[in-house]
């Protein structure tokens, strides 16, 4: 079943590929598709960036729930953790801008 | 990103002072895109913000009593003894001498992490060049430290590892560890804060005039935790550079 969905996700994706077909703007040829794809990456970073934070987030909680007197230095490495996490989507955002005004 | 229309603040500042910061910039060498206007917002902001903290630890000075301690002042013993507990638990020895820096790094950015959210101002760290300065005075900082605790020559061979025939791995290895910590703090601080305004604005023009205010609420909780991220970061950083080896 999962073979199959990756499958017809990919399919549905290269349902796009008319895209490539469009004649390059004045401009030049690769300049049309920056923006799409940096929003496809943004895209892309803030979906493993919401799977990071959530296994830090599962395994946290299940810390604390083993050990309430933990709390407190698991609530902290918790927050360190989605923080840094937190930055990777963020270098991501940073590129889209670079690419609006590129 | 694309040219900001001044605030209030700014426009006082290039009202009256643009001549002496044109005087300045023209005899360091690089000339203001506008002379009529030198002053950015970023900078006018900023002094507000030194101004508007001299004044509340000037107020705390003046109220500061042993037999009775009024709510500000325990509410900066609080302050304090969060920062020196923090910096307690990252760093082994003599934490308290590196307080002082770390609590001015704190109180600055969340103060200008703040002041971005009263209507009018804006957040000296939405531009890049702000964090930016603070990464690298938290870069110097630590680096510095690290040179006072050890001595020089000790403190170069610990990039190399622990072992000598590791040497020519770590050494590129830290190099650009090293050199990626002032880049992650500068974009990690400037993306929150530049990201948070634009939610908000984006928000605006989608929806109803309460609903973005949930995105400002997140902005505030963001604000102090990017302040607080920043302070832990650099006492990490200055953790691991005098850490003793035993």
């Amino acid at each position: 079943m999962k073979r199959k969905l990756i499958y017809s996700a990919g399919m549905l994706m290269l349902l796009g590929s008319p895209i490539f077909a469009q004649t390059p703007a004045a401009g030049g040829g690769g300049t049309d598709l920056k923006l799409p794809f940096a929003y496809l990456a943004m895209g892309i970073a803030s979906g493993l960036c919401g799977l990071g934070q959530g296994k830090a987030v599962a395994s946290a909680a299940e810390g604390m729930a083993r050990n309430p007197g933990a709390a407190a230095p698991i609530r902290a490495a918790l927050i360190l953790g989605l923080v840094l996490i937190e930055s990777l989507a963020l270098y991501t955002l940073v590129i889209t801008f670079v690419a609006r005004q590129a | 990103m694309q040219a900001e229309s001044e605030i209030w603040t700014t426009a006082l500042f290039n009202r009256f002072l643009a001549g002496p910061l044109d005087t300045f910039l023209n005899a360091v060498g690089h000339p203001a895109a506008d002379p009529a206007h030198p002053w950015q917002n970023w900078i006018t902001v900023e002094i507000l913000v030194v101004a508007l903290i001299l004044v509340v630890f000037a107020l705390l000075r003046s109220k500061l009593s042993v037999e009775h301690p009024g709510n500000f002042q325990l509410a900066f013993e609080g302050i304090y003894k969060f920062i020196s507990g923090q910096a307690s638990e990252s760093i082994d020895h003599h934490a308290d001498r590196y307080v002082p820096f770390f609590g001015s790094v704190f109180i600055f950015i969340l103060f200008m992490n703040l002041i971005g959210i009263i209507p009018g101002l804006e957040s000296p760290t939405m531009t890049p060049a702000v964090p930016l300065a603070f990464a690298a005075a938290v870069f110097l900082y630590y680096h510095w430290m690290g040179l006072r605790e050890q001595g020089a020559g000790k403190y170069l061979a610990h990039f190399a590892g622990p072992v000598w025939w590791l040497a020519w791995l770590m050494l590129p290895i830290e190099l650009i560890s090293h050199f990626a910590r002032p880049l992650s703090l500068t974009i990690r601080l400037y993306a929150n804060m530049f990201a948070g305004e634009r939610v908000t604005i984006t928000f605006l023009t989608l929806t109803y005039f309460l609903l973005p205010a949930v995105f400002m609420g997140l902005h505030v909780f963001v604000a102090f935790l990017q302040a607080f991220i920043f302070m832990l970061l650099a006492m990490i950083y200055v953790g691991g550079a005098v850490a003793h080896e035993h």
